[in-house]
């Protein structure tokens, strides 16, 4: 089966479905919606890093107005941990005991007619704790090391062997400090009990497992539990996991009987929902005087919490990056009285790429050579570690597309060679092989009998584009106008989605709903099958096309019939289909499955005197698969680059070294990049479908942001001759 | 600021449409009435409500969004008596007499405002959440006159964060309608 017109549906730079209602305020967040009765929650949070409630005087704020409820250690129902993820283990279930493991953490809930009252109330909770010392240095010895965390480090080839045979070798350490995901949207819970059924508005990124989480946490039937979130305002990896705010909000409904919304603060958002961990990475290159990578060792550090997990694997990037015969990665993690770390946009990637991308480069320019070149002449035209050929893999033409576009030839060799007046000139680049990733899906998918259809799965849209790009794939296979498909989601009472996350959900949605749509086109040849009445009957799917609500025998537009037609005459209101994808396997396929590849070409201008740096350009030039929607696209890598400038130039959350307090915990204090921070800048798409799946996508979510660090940093060495090897990038570093 | 202009206080043990729990008497509350995209609205509030929660909470105008609560992010930019303010900054007994316009007051008759129209084709957002501040910023920019140049409106708009990341697409839509208006 094909779809004539296609190229019209697919690609387009079709308008996102929901902007009319983004546009005016009409899209509802978990935090927009309220219920007759509803009530509010606020959280009180420890003040120290580590140790013990020694009391917790709650006599204030239970007498004070509006209070209905405090809910502390002391009187908290017994609830069960949540379950083991696709993402790992779920974080502690909250108010089980007098433990504090961080600073932040929710020691009790407060519950109030009014949010005001509830906050007002959670201040006057008076607690006082065991004084002991906290673990909060990543260098500190008495820290509990976890070595090959996930079994993910790697060995190929002699390192040892490699770096004696090497030319040249660049060993060198890179610091990258905690960022904080800070979506936009505060995130908020808001919770209903109906006896032992439970609805949940929640900002999740994956309402599936908050449904299993919560039913396993409070041990009622997870067909009762419906989770909702058909719009999340950002998340970057915040929204993967049930966080304990989410937990008590739930437990706070139970116990007082109403709906409960909880609505985090800024400050709050710092420390309880996730955060990119620190690192430090020991990075060293072996090559030949002609540029051959002979040796590459990756060694990297992160933190992880006391009682929970984190997946990040920081030397990942180093394996896979290049053709190198003799590789080393190494990972650990070091166990302090932190905040639980996640995902956060490009988690793992975002960092090790800085310290892998900056060594390329300082390798380079040791050989006297051009970074540009050293990566083409490096490049793995088959996967490093297991040797099949790439099921897609456009890198070089993102290297030479971009140079071409960002006129890379004009880069003098010399760092503090090129000025605008003033201002020193940096040009920097960095490549990017991103992890292709999908896990198993579902869809769903009807046509109703005026010819219009209903495409649903219960994944998120968090700004991505799922909304959009879903309904012109179900559109081009059920040969639709995209104003004849609704496609729905943020709703657990649909089909099975994994998380949006990992760059993954595109594919794995995608061939969920490319299946269900087949199926669906299936079921309509199975009706008519034996059908007289049929211009279509007897015809198998792969002799069909479909086209303007009709189904058709290929190259035959005559010889078929409408959807509607199907359906009244054989007396149907509506028929469906579902749809599973399953991940692509490299072994069965004999190709090793591509994410997307991607180039950064940066300039930097700075003000030799007084260190200001500006990103005054970037191209990004992406090796995404088939593009399904350029405009959205596009989006995503703008967005993307924009949270690399963040990483690089801005982001740093601040602990302090007494107490474990974030110090920085305030949109005032925590810079990201604002609209005066960000240039105009270009985006290019290059490659052809990958070959793994069907629909041929690669994620495009979080490459953006990756290789930006590194980019910017190359771009400030080309521009001054200084090597900062530790983000961000600040003033101080700068001064020359 | 005009601090609490013609706001009439009070003090009583909860104020209309909050349920009396404990009978506690230490809420004060407040009478205000303004005017809302159009429309006169009388509300008796706990003295502590923000304009932005008086909006939200009292009122189901939920377009214009918390991300701070600190004035720091712009999400909840509104504008009062034709000038954006950042909404959690300001307390709805500021607003006695005042005029309010949020995001759900911006369309003629259903018609989209061209700022409105502007941001959604050129993808000037991304989750949406600081899109109706953004909007509001933006439709005031042109007001003020600060979106003739490129300089102009990165400056004037750096109030208004947006963690997706849509700052150019963002430029792009207030550039569109900027040279529409002129044109």
């Amino acid at each position: 089966m094909t779809a004539a017109g296609s190229r019209v549906i697919i690609g387009a730079g079709l308008d996102r479905v929901d902007a009319p209602l983004k546009v005016t305020g009409g899209a509802q967040y978990p935090n927009d919606f309220d219920y007759p009765g509803m009530v509010h929650a606020a959280l009180v949070r420890s003040t120290v890093a580590v140790g013990r409630i020694l009391a917790i005087d709650a006599a204030e704020a239970r007498a004070a107005a509006g209070v209905l409820a405090v809910i502390t250690f002391e009187n908290a129902m017994r609830l069960s941990r949540g379950p083991m993820t696709l993402l790992g283990p779920s974080p502690p279930a909250p108010l089980q005991n007098d433990r504090i493991l961080h600073y932040g953490q929710h020691i009790a809930v407060v519950v109030a007619a009014t949010a005001e009252q509830a906050r007002h109330a959670a201040s006057l909770v008076r607690v006082r704790y065991e004084d002991v010392e906290a673990l909060l240095d990543i260098d500190d010895p008495a820290a509990p090391v976890v070595e090959n965390p996930w079994r993910l480090d790697t060995e190929r080839g002699d390192v040892a062997a490699g770096f004696a045979a090497a030319d040249v070798v660049i060993d060198n350490t890179y610091t990258t400090p905690d960022n904080t995901n800070n979506p936009l949207g505060l995130m908020a819970t808001v919770a209903i009990w109906h006896g032992d059924a439970l609805t949940v508005h929640d900002s999740t990124q994956w309402p599936h497992n908050v449904r299993t989480s919560l039913a396993t946490i409070f041990n009622v039937p997870e067909s009762g539990i419906r989770v909702l979130a058909p719009y999340v305002g950002g998340a970057f990896g915040a929204g993967l996991r049930v966080w304990p705010h989410v937990i008590l909000a739930v437990l706070a409904a139970r116990e007082v009987q109403r709906p409960v919304k909880l609505v985090l603060t800024r400050p709050e958002m710092f420390t309880s929902v996730g955060h990119r961990p620190e690192s430090v990475q020991r990075l060293k290159l072996g090559a030949t005087r002609a540029g051959d990578l002979v040796a590459v060792q990756h060694e990297a550090v992160s933190t992880v919490a006391m009682d929970d997990d984190d997946y990040e694997p920081v030397s990942q990037c180093s394996a896979v990056s290049y053709a190198c015969p003799n590789t080393r990665t190494r990972d650990r993690q070091v166990r302090l009285n932190i905040p639980c770390p996640g995902s956060m946009r490009g988690p793992a990637e975002g960092q090790g790429n800085f310290a892998l991308e900056s060594a390329i480069d300082e390798l380079a320019h040791e050989l006297a050579m051009d970074p540009l070149e050293l990566r083409l002449r490096n490049f793995a035209a088959e996967h490093p570690v297991s040797g099949l050929p790439w099921s897609s893999n456009a890198l070089r033409e993102c290297y030479t597309r971009g140079a071409e576009r960002f006129g890379w030839s004009r880069r003098g060799p010399e760092p503090g060679s090129m000025r605008d007046g003033h201002r020193l000139v940096g040009y920097g680049l960095a490549g990017v092989s991103y992890p292709g990733y999908q896990v198993p899906c579902q869809a769903r998918a009807s046509l109703n009998r005026d010819g219009s259809a209903f495409v649903r799965s219960a994944a998120t849209d968090i700004g991505t584009g799922t909304y959009t790009v879903m309904t012109q794939l179900a559109a081009e296979l059920l040969g639709l106008d995209t104003g004849r498909v609704r496609f729905d989601l943020g709703d657990s009472d649909m089909p099975y989605s994994p998380q949006a996350g990992g760059s993954g959900l595109t594919g794995a949605l995608g061939n969920a709903v490319h299946v269900a749509c087949r199926r669906l086109v299936r079921e309509f040849l199975d009706l008519v099958a034996d059908d007289a009445a049929s211009p279509l009957r007897g015809a198998r799917l792969d002799e069909v096309e479909v086209s303007d609500g009709r189904i058709h025998r290929a190259g035959a537009v005559g010889r078929g019939e409408s959807y509607v037609d199907i359906l009244a005459r054989h007396g149907l209101e509506e028929l469906g289909a579902d749809g599973r994808s399953t991940p692509p396997l490299p072994e069965e396929l004999g190709m090793a499955i591509a994410g997307a590849f991607g180039a950064k070409f940066v300039e930097v201008r700075i003000d030799p005197d007084l260190g200001l740096l500006r990103v005054a350009r970037v191209v990004s030039v992406i090796d995404g698969g088939r593009i399904l929607n350029e405009k959205t696209a596009t989006s995503q890598i703008i967005g993307g680059t924009v949270g690399g400038i963040g990483q690089a130039l801005f982001e740093d959350t601040v602990t302090d070294s007494g107490t474990g307090r974030i110090a920085n915990a305030t949109f005032g204090d925590y810079l990201v990049p604002v609209n005066a921070d960000v240039p105009d800048m270009e985006v290019v798409f290059v490659g052809e479908p990958d070959r793994a799946t069907p629909v041929g996508t690669k994620g495009v979510g979080e490459i953006g942001l990756v290789g930006m660090a590194a980019a910017i940093a190359n771009a400030v060495h080309h521009a001054t001759g200084r090597r900062v090897r530790s983000l961000p990038i600040t003033i101080d570093q700068l001064m020359l | 600021m005009d601090g609490m202009r013609g706001a009439r206080r009070s003090s009583t043990a909860a104020g209309a449409g909050i349920p009396a729990v404990n009978g506690a008497t230490d809420v004060s509350t407040v009478e205000v009435a303004f005017d809302v995209n159009g429309v006169g609205c009388a509300l008796r509030l706990d003295s502590r409500v923000t304009l932005l929660d008086a909006l939200r909470d009292h009122l189901g105008l939920t377009g214009a969004k918390k991300g701070c609560d600190q004035g720091a992010c712009g999400a909840c930019t509104v504008l009062v008596d034709g000038r954006r303010v950042v909404s959690c900054l300001m307390l709805a007994a500021q607003c006695e007499g005042r005029r309010v316009t949020t995001i759900e007051g911006l369309s003629d008759n259903g018609a989209p405002h061209p700022m409105q129209a502007a941001f959604a084709r050129h993808d000037a957002f991304q989750c949406g959440y600081c899109t109706p501040g953004q909007i509001m910023s933006a439709v005031s920019l042109l007001a003020e006159g600060r979106a003739g140049s490129d300089e102009d409106i990165c400056e004037y708009m750096s109030g208004n964060l947006c963690r997706c990341g849509a700052y150019p697409n963002i430029r792009a839509a207030i550039r569109d309608v900027a040279a529409s208006e002129d044109a």
